[in-house]
């Protein structure tokens, strides 16, 4: 088990889970959340050099590049906006997960 | 676990399949990774101010019933140390004042201390370097027939001279810091700061594309890794020509056999050309005229040697019909038969025979059009 690996996927599995939970029953406070978890993510994806890692870590952005703006338009008053927009980051998400998967089997076959 | 022993039965040929694929990394993807890991320095400023500010935005959206416009803004504005003043509602509650207060005692430090952190990792650090070394090197993949030079010294600096002059784009290779030190000094357009006897350098040099490669290297044993290495990546020695120095005529021929398509050694050159100059004694003009056409100091005169190809129509045919003087305003001076002889004694009526080599004189813009029109049958 490693600490690393623990942390960086708590954060991705904790904006997937806010932005499905958000999408179904918009709440400021989730939408919130779902942006700090995902940041968090991208910032300990920063320099990684492992297996798929710039794939995770330009998902990672693009998730970010779609929350960000749906939190302000959120709280500008447009609703369906910003929940169109975290659909859009709900699918990235899924695909970080995804290589995130895909990078524990690779991981875990490479092993001595 | 059947799901987990057929994994496992996987390892064996992905291992095999990860060797089979392995390669040496260029050093354009090696600077591209020093780049995207020097990013890693950024990871604990950037999550400290993001803590930071996702705190007090929390903070305050609790105090303000949900406003997250206000609640950013203030929590920017408080760890900033701006302090515009108490924006969001309920920050001018006790409670909200309790919040800022420890905000502010935690948020201020980590504000300044990331600021300097990320400023100095991209001005001070390597990061600069990289990414200027990263432009460089994609630049020199754009490169076709030039000129590498591995190891900058004296005769570098005097070779890159009339590489300016001419227009040819050249790649200097050299690890030594005081080299290095000279080549930014020089104003060098492309150099790769590596030992020069690596495969790596030698194909981030662009070798496979290089028409020429110079040996310059302080000793013969880096002359040797040099040139065996650079013939291991082009073998053919009309594809890439490599020229080298030596310090005998004994070196000079092993190097040759080597791979070296020349190799020169400098003090009998020095010795040559002394002994030239005696013995034309006071026309010293005339006696290294040929020398300086031949080395391109006599900018209104060029001769180049143009081998005839196997099978080419103009085999066969007199000089007379090319009529090149009339054509391009150059002259053929003479004619190296396929044994070596040189002829000299040449005219209209001289025949273009299998394996020749004409010796075309000219002024430089005059001969570069015969030579790009003759360049399907000549060479």
């Amino acid at each position: 088990m490693k600490l690393k690996k623990i942390t960086t996927d708590f954060f991705l599995l904790m904006a997937l889970s806010t932005n499905i939970s958000f999408i179904f029953g918009p709440n400021p406070y989730e939408l919130v959340i779902t942006v700090i978890a995902n940041l968090t993510a991208t910032i300990l994806k920063l320099g990684e050099g492992r297996i798929l890692a710039t794939e995770m870590t330009a998902a990672s952005l693009v998730a970010d590049l779609h929350l960000i703006p749906a939190a302000f338009i959120y709280f500008l008053g447009d609703v369906d906006e910003a929940v169109s927009l975290a659909i859009g980051a709900l699918a990235v998400n899924i695909i970080s997960i995804l290589l995130s998967i895909i990078e524990a089997i690779f991981g875990y076959l490479s092993e001595e | 676990m059947p799901a987990l022993s057929r994994l496992k039965k996987l390892r064996k040929p992905l291992k095999k399949l990860r060797l089979r694929k392995k390669r040496e990394k260029t050093l354009l993807e090696a600077y591209q990774n020093r780049l995207i890991e020097s990013l890693k320095e950024l990871r604990i400023p950037l999550l400290l101010l993001h803590f930071s500010l996702s705190v007090g935005t929390i903070g305050y959206m609790i105090l303000s019933g949900g406003n997250f416009i206000d609640s950013i803004y203030m929590t920017v504005i408080t760890i900033g140390t701006i302090g515009f003043g108490e924006i969001a509602k309920g920050s001018e509650t006790p409670m909200g004042r309790i919040f800022t207060t420890f905000l502010s005692l935690m948020g201020i430090g980590v504000f300044t201390t990331s600021v300097t952190v990320v400023v100095r990792v991209f001005l001070v650090g390597d990061l600069v370097n990289l990414v200027k070394y990263i432009r460089m090197l994609s630049s020199i993949e754009k490169l076709r027939d030039h000129v590498i030079i591995c190891g900058y010294n004296r005769t570098s600096a005097w070779l890159i001279e009339p590489l300016k002059k001419r227009k040819l784009e050249f790649v200097v290779i050299d690890h030594r810091e005081e080299a290095i030190k000279y080549i930014q000094m020089h104003n060098i357009k492309y150099f790769i700061p590596e030992e020069p006897y690596k495969k790596t350098a030698l194909t981030s040099a662009g070798i496979e594309r290089a028409r020429y490669l110079i040996a310059n290297m302080e000793s013969e044993a880096e002359n040797i890794a040099v040139i065996v290495t650079a013939r291991l990546l082009r073998p053919n020695k009309e594809d890439l020509l490599i020229y080298s120095t030596a310090p005998t005529d004994g070196s000079a021929k092993k190097l040759e056999e080597l791979g070296a398509n020349k190799v020169i050694v400098p003090d009998k050159l020095v010795a040559n050309r002394v002994f030239s100059y005696m013995l034309h004694e006071t026309r010293g003009f005339v006696s290294d005229l040929f020398d300086r056409i031949a080395y391109g100091e006599e900018a209104e005169l060029e001769i180049v040697e143009l081998k005839v190809r196997e099978g080419s129509p103009i085999v066969g045919k007199f000089l007379k019909d090319l009529d090149l003087r009339k054509t391009y305003g150059v002259t053929v001076i003479g004619i190296r038969k396929e044994g070596g002889a040189l002829e000299l004694t040449i005219s209209g009526d001289t025949k273009i025979e299998d394996g020749d080599t004409l010796l075309i004189l000219g002024k430089p813009v005059s001969v570069k059009k015969a030579v790009e029109f003759y360049k399907e049958v000549l060479r």
